[in-house]
Order: structure tokens, then C-alpha cells, then sequence
């Protein structure tokens, strides 16, 4: 294994995301953004198999319209050798197609590699549809959703978590995996690892660079709007002789909202 | 005017005022962050709290993973080589994450404070033997000065060490001291200051001398901890010291300075006792003000009265001047280092003497701790009956900043002491 290219998105931390009171419009502008959690674990598990095997490169690559580098930085104190980071005003409202896209360019321009590693879904909106977008572009075997990966010479194991099953795949390299959240728990990085990192190299290349065609980068989807969910209480006050009636009483109501015992 | 400020990022040049955060504190930081949501969280800390000490190895270990514990220990000794600015930094999330202190005061004040400033005074063999592997987490290092009969008043002292060939005999009692569960169980020592020639009553500072007195040495007894009030998961303790024999590669410094070798430890442990205040209050802060927005009284909100509001905002106004002054002091305490020269000691502090240092060390260690035993006592009244509960955290900081106001690492009034001392002069210290 010569090489391990992740793909991280710069997302909106939704633990912090505040939403307008008045017209239940998310804040994103104003949430600070992180690494998409999914995408530190895939950045992990790269590491992990770079320890396994004694060496690898690990490279990242991230599309972003916004300044990333914060998050960059962050990936290679975790432990990437390398961050290229394709940055372009024209790339604000990219879709998971164009993102998948740019990505591509991306990668055929960094050269060969023997693995892709992707985190299932972004954090933020959630589609889980770029890392497997991307193995269609590339022309790679996709294993998804993986929450065990092993790598033995030019294969790759990946056990895939299913709604009520696991399967396990197996494909030459270079692949493309999509990892799950439960598959490890990414490192924190120390202070020598951040120190280190800044003598790390980041390689930013615009839409130009790639040559990316503007049609392909322009929106196929209008997001309408982004609203959060209303949750209103039923503030419903369960009373009872004893313990006993008003379990009772409160498995029922469960049940009767369809939270428990489907 | 520019000033070197931060050897985490190339040693670049910053201006004074510029207090933006550098690319790699803002990572520190955050690692530091991620590290206590992960393993210092409030149930673990009220599970520790209740539990008591001796303090979780496996948390000690992570923390000194990441490379924070003795972070200003230099590289080629073990250490992260970082500043005091950043430092202090970390100082900070740890008081937040754990405001019972127990955190800051074994790790920050105690290990990386006197840590540090063993590690700049120790033999080649005390720091294979005992500082690297404290860095790890494997041993503990920390501070015995105190006495029976004396702590930050020196005439007190009754320990001796005499020397006999390359050895030193030491006998005498050190109680008060941090960490010594912690130290008995993981191995390790500690610095004590002991009489190596007679008390001047006049200059009863002089005539003593620091070494590093390994915890199994033959001839030491540790006592049973103490009971404290809080901060309970790192233990106080203290020992006796019986004919114990050194080899004269333990004495820390030169022979009859230990006075001023141990000044320079307690300004590091102040340092860092102070930072970690400034968490505690803001993490004060956070945990009662949901509850008084939310809490109606008399068909209002506890916020909306005055009463708490103000106090609030006082207390608000307070730990924002405390941070910076933490901040500017940690700052001359790098300005100091990097005069003097790192890790040897030398004479050539040019922009601030040794005792301007001491002064804003006095200043922020009278104000943090006072100062968050304030708003937390505060914030325990806002919150009522609640506030006196375990439920929150309040009472477990209430208890454990005390620690720090009644006397460890100096008490309040000896910070009084020596403000005062630098405005109005040696003639004026009130003990002479």
C-alpha cells in the first residue's frame, strides 16, 4: 500500500448550529464548521492501516468555496502527510454530484493511489452520496458503509453494516471504501503531532487548476429551504394510584406514538 | 514593539497586543477541549469527586499523552517545548472541564509547575529516572515544602540534610503535600527544601537546599491522606524523612540557594493555579446561567433580576480581567525563560527582574482562586437549594478552589505579602 487519499468535507458543527427563532432558519454562516466526523473516522482508519503496514502516504483532499485550512491543519496533526485543498468561489453551492466531480479532478491529478477513504455521510446534510458518486467517476470498486476494514496485499476486506445484517466484501485495490462512525475512535492529536503538522505541506489548487468545467459544477438541485424541525411538547401528564397503573398508563401512550413497539 | 511570545510556531514575532490566538494554540486548545469531552466529563468528574483519590492512572495517562503535562519542559528533555502563554492556556480547559481542581492542581500547578522547574535544575540521572517518565504518566513528580511548624513562613524549616562523602543524610517531616497516594502508587518524588546549615534568624531563607527526594528512598514514611474538604481526587499527604541518604546528584541547584530555586517553582505552580481559575469561573458561568433563565421566581426568571444579573456580571467582568492578567504574566514569564536562557539558569533577566515576575504571579494567584470561590459561592446562592446540591458542580468547586485561597501553593494573605512588598519596599514586610 504506496498510498491512501481520505476525503474530508469542512462541515457545519451541528452541535453548535443555533436556528432563528423567528423564521426557524438554520444559522449556518455564523456555526463553526469542523472536519465531518464520518470523515475522521475514514482519516483514522488510513492511519491505522499506515501503522498496520509500516508505510503509506496518506493525502486529504477537500472541496470547499469557504477558508479550510483550519481543518486541514487538523488532519495533518492527526496524522496525514499531506493536504491538497481545492478552493473556489465558483464551488458555493456545489451538490454531491459536483463535489463528487471535483473531487475526481482532484485525484487524477494527485496520480496513483491504492486506496480512497471517505466517511459514509457528511455530518451536516447528510446524503452519503459523494463517496460512492466518486467510485463511479473513478471506475473503483465501492465497499460502503464499512465498520471493519481489512487490508491484505492488493485487497481489502470491509464488513458493511446493513439495516439488520452485516456483510462482508471483498475487492482488489485501488478501491474506494465509505466508513461508518462505529468502525474506530479517531486519535486526538498531541502537541507534538500539531507542532509537527505545520511543517506539513498544503497544496491548494482553484477550479482552474483543475480545469473544471463550469456546467458540471453548477447546481442540478435547488434547496428550497433548510428549516428545522417544530418540535412542540404535548406536555400530556400521566397520574395514577401506584407506580404500577402509571407505567402502564406511559407504555401505552408510548406505544400509541409509535416510540415503542413497532 | 514586538516581543517574541510563542516558541509553539516557529518563534515568530507578534505584537504585544495582538492576543489572537496562534494557528497551533487554536489546535492545542481544541485537542485539549476534545480530550476532557471524551474522559473529564461532569458525571466522571462527580465519580471521581465521590470516589476520592487516588487520581484515575488511565485519565493521568491520556492527559500526559497528549503531551500537556510539563508542556514547557524542552523537546530534547522529553517535554513539548511550548510556552507559558499556551500553556497556561491548557491550564484553562482543565479548570473548566474539572472544576473541583483536581485536575489543574496535580497536573498543572504540581507536575508541570514544579516539574518544569525540577527539570531545569536535576542531574542527567533525576530526569531519565524520574521527569521523562512523569511526562508519560508513568511516575509523579511534585512539591513537599511545607512543614509542621512552617510554610510560606521559611524560620519554621526544620529539616536538615548533612553531608557525609558524596552522600546527603536528610531527616525531618513535610505535610500538606499533593499527590502522595498518587506518588506511592506510581512511583515517582518529590522536591523538598531542607536546612543545610544553621537558621539565620534574620535571613531565615538562607542556608537551604533542594533536592529530589525519591518517594521508596529508604528512610521515608509516608503518612495516612488527609481528609480534605475538596479537590478529592488527588490526595494530600505528607511523610517523614529518617537518615534517608541522597547521593549529591538529588540536590537540585547549587548548595544554600534552594530558597530561590523554590521561589521559581512556586511562580510556575501559581502561574498555571491561576489560569485554571479562570476556567473554573467561566465553567461556573456556564452551568448557572441556563438555570437562573430558565428558573421563574415570582413569575420571572431568576436572570431577570438584578440582584443575580449584576452579580453575574460582575463576576464576568472580574475573570476577564484575571484572564488577562494571567495572560500578560505568563507572557513575562516567557520573556524571563527566554532572557535566562533555557533549560540553564543564568543572571541575564533583562526586561523584567525576577521579583516583577513574582509580583504579577502574587497578583493573579491572590485574585483566581479568591475570585472563584466568590462565583461559585455566588452561583450556588442564585441557584438555591439546587445550587447546595450535588446535581451540579458548584459545591464541588466551592470546595475545591478553597484549597487554593486557604494555602497550597501560598495562601492568600503571603500573595498580599509580597504585592505589597514590591510597591512599598523590603523595609516594610510586616514579619520583620
Amino acid at each position: 500500500m504506496k498510498r491512501i487519499i481520505v476525503c474530508l468535507k469542512q462541515a457545519v458543527d451541528v452541535s453548535q448550529l443555533k436556528v432563528d427563532p423567528k423564521t426557524n432558519q438554520l444559522l449556518t454562516a455564523s456555526a463553526p464548521k469542523k472536519i465531518s466526523d464520518f470523515d475522521k473516522n475514514a482519516l483514522e482508519e488510513a492511519i491505522r492501516i499506515k501503522e498496520k503496514l509500516g508505510e503509506a502516504e496518506i493525502y486529504t483532499v477537500t472541496v470547499s468555496s469557504e477558508d479550510a485550512k483550519a481543518v486541514l491543519r487538523e488532519a495533518l496533526a492527526i496524522g496525514a502527510d499531506k493536504a491538497y485543498f481545492v478552493n473556489d468561489p465558483s464551488f458555493q453551492d456545489v451538490d454531491t454530484s459536483a463535489t463528487a466531480y471535483i473531487l475526481t479532478e482532484a485525484i487524477k491529478k494527485i496520480g496513483e493511489f491504492d486506496l480512497i477513504l471517505c466517511g459514509e455521510a457528511s455530518l451536516d446534510s447528510f446524503s452519503g452520496l459523494v463517496g460512492s458518486r466518486l467510485a463511479e467517476l473513478l471506475n473503483l470498486p465501492l465497499i460502503a458503509s464499512v465498520r471493519k476494514l481489512t487490508v491484505e496485499d492488493n485487497t481489502v476486506v470491509g464488513e458493511r453494516t446493513l439495516e439488520d445484517a452485516y456483510e462482508t466484501v471483498k475487492a482488489k485495490t485501488p478501491a474506494l471504501i465509505t466508513v461508518t462512525r462505529e468502525i474506530n475512535q479517531p486519535r486526538i492529536p498531541s502537541l507534538m503531532m500539531i507542532m509537527k503538522a505545520s511543517k506539513k505541506e498544503i497544496v491548494t489548487w482553484t477550479a482552474t487548476d483543475l480545469n473544471i468545467q463550469k456546467e458540471k459544477v453548477e447546481g442540478k438541485i435547488d434547496v428550497i429551504e433548510v428549516l428545522a424541525p417544530k418540535t412542540e411538547r404535548k406536555k400530556i401528564m400521566i397520574t395514577g394510584e401506584n407506580k404500577e397503573e402509571i407505567a402502564e398508563k406511559l407504555a401505552k401512550a408510548l406505544i400509541q406514538e409509535g416510540v415503542v413497539g413497532r | 514593539m514586538e516581543y517574541w511570545l510563542d516558541a509553539v510556531q516557529n518563534k515568530e514575532k507578534r505584537t504585544v497586543f495582538d492576543f489572537t490566538e496562534t494557528e497551533n494554540q487554536k489546535l492545542i486548545v481544541k485537542s485539549v477541549k476534545e480530550f476532557c469531552e471524551r474522559y473529564l466529563t461532569a458525571e466522571k468528574i462527580r465519580e471521581m469527586d465521590d470516589k476520592g483519590h487516588p487520581y484515575p492512572k488511565d485519565v493521568a495517562e491520556g492527559l500526559c499523552s497528549l503531551g500537556i503535562v510539563m508542556g514547557t519542559v524542552p523537546v530534547e528533555h522529553g517535554g513539548s517545548g511550548i510556552d507559558w502563554i499556551t500553556q497556561s492556556m491548557i491550564a484553562e480547559v482543565i479548570g473548566y472541564y474539572d472544576p473541583t481542581i483536581a485536575t489543574a492542581a496535580g497536573f498543572m500547578a504540581v507536575e508541570t509547575g514544579w516539574g518544569f522547574t525540577i527539570d531545569r535544575h536535576c542531574s542527567e540521572n533525576v530526569r531519565e529516572k524520574y521527569i521523562k517518565p512523569a511526562i508519560k504518566g508513568e511516575k509523579f513528580v511534585g512539591i513537599a515544602t511545607t512543614e509542621p511548624a512552617g510554610g510560606s513562613d521559611v524560620a519554621g524549616f526544620k529539616s536538615t540534610a548533612k553531608k557525609e562523602g558524596n552522600e546527603w543524610v536528610i531527616n525531618g517531616e513535610k505535610t500538606f503535600i499533593s499527590g502522595t497516594e498518587e506518588c506511592k502508587e506510581w512511583g515517582g518524588g518529590y522536591w523538598i527544601n531542607v536546612r543545610t546549615g544553621p537558621m539565620q534568624p534574620e535571613a531565615p531563607h538562607r542556608n537551604m537546599t533542594s533536592f529530589f527526594l525519591p518517594i521508596d528512598a529508604e528512610g521515608v514514611e509516608i503518612q495516612e491522606p488527609y481528609r480534605d474538604a475538596g479537590r478529592m481526587a488527588i490526595s494530600t499527604g505528607g511523610f517523614k524523612m529518617k537518615n534517608v541518604r541522597l547521593p549529591d546528584e538529588y540536590r537540585l541547584g547549587e548548595e544554600n540557594k534552594g530558597f530561590y530555586y523554590t521561589m521559581e517553582g512556586f511562580d510556575n505552580a501559581r502561574m498555571l493555579i491561576a489560569s485554571s481559575c479562570v476556567g473554573v469561573i467561566q465553567r461556573v458561568i456556564d452551568e448557572a446561567v441556563p438555570y437562573i433563565k430558565d428558573r421563574k421566581i415570582f413569575g420571572r426568571p431568576l436572570a431577570k433580576y438584578e440582584a443575580i444579573q449584576f452579580e453575574l456580571a460582575e463576576i464576568y467582568r472580574e475573570m476577564e480581567a484575571l484572564k488577562l492578567m494571567a495572560q500578560k504574566t505568563a507572557w513575562m514569564q516567557d520573556i524571563r525563560y527566554q532572557e535566562e536562557g533555557m533549560p540553564e539558569k543564568t543572571s541575564n533577566a533583562k526586561t523584567f527582574k525576577p521579583t516583577d515576575v513574582a509580583k504579577w504571579i502574587s497578583l493573579i494567584k491572590w485574585k483566581g482562586p479568591s475570585l472563584a470561590l466568590e462565583a461559585a459561592r455566588k452561583a450556588m446562592i442564585w441557584l438555591g437549594a439546587a445550587g447546595y446540591t450535588k446535581e451540579y458542580l458548584l459545591e464541588a468547586a466551592w470546595r475545591g478552589v478553597m484549597s487554593y485561597v486557604v494555602g497550597a501553593e501560598g495562601g492568600l494573605n503571603i500573595q498580599k505579602i509580597v504585592v505589597a512588598r514590591e510597591l512599598l519596599g523590603k523595609e516594610f514586610i510586616p514579619y520583620k
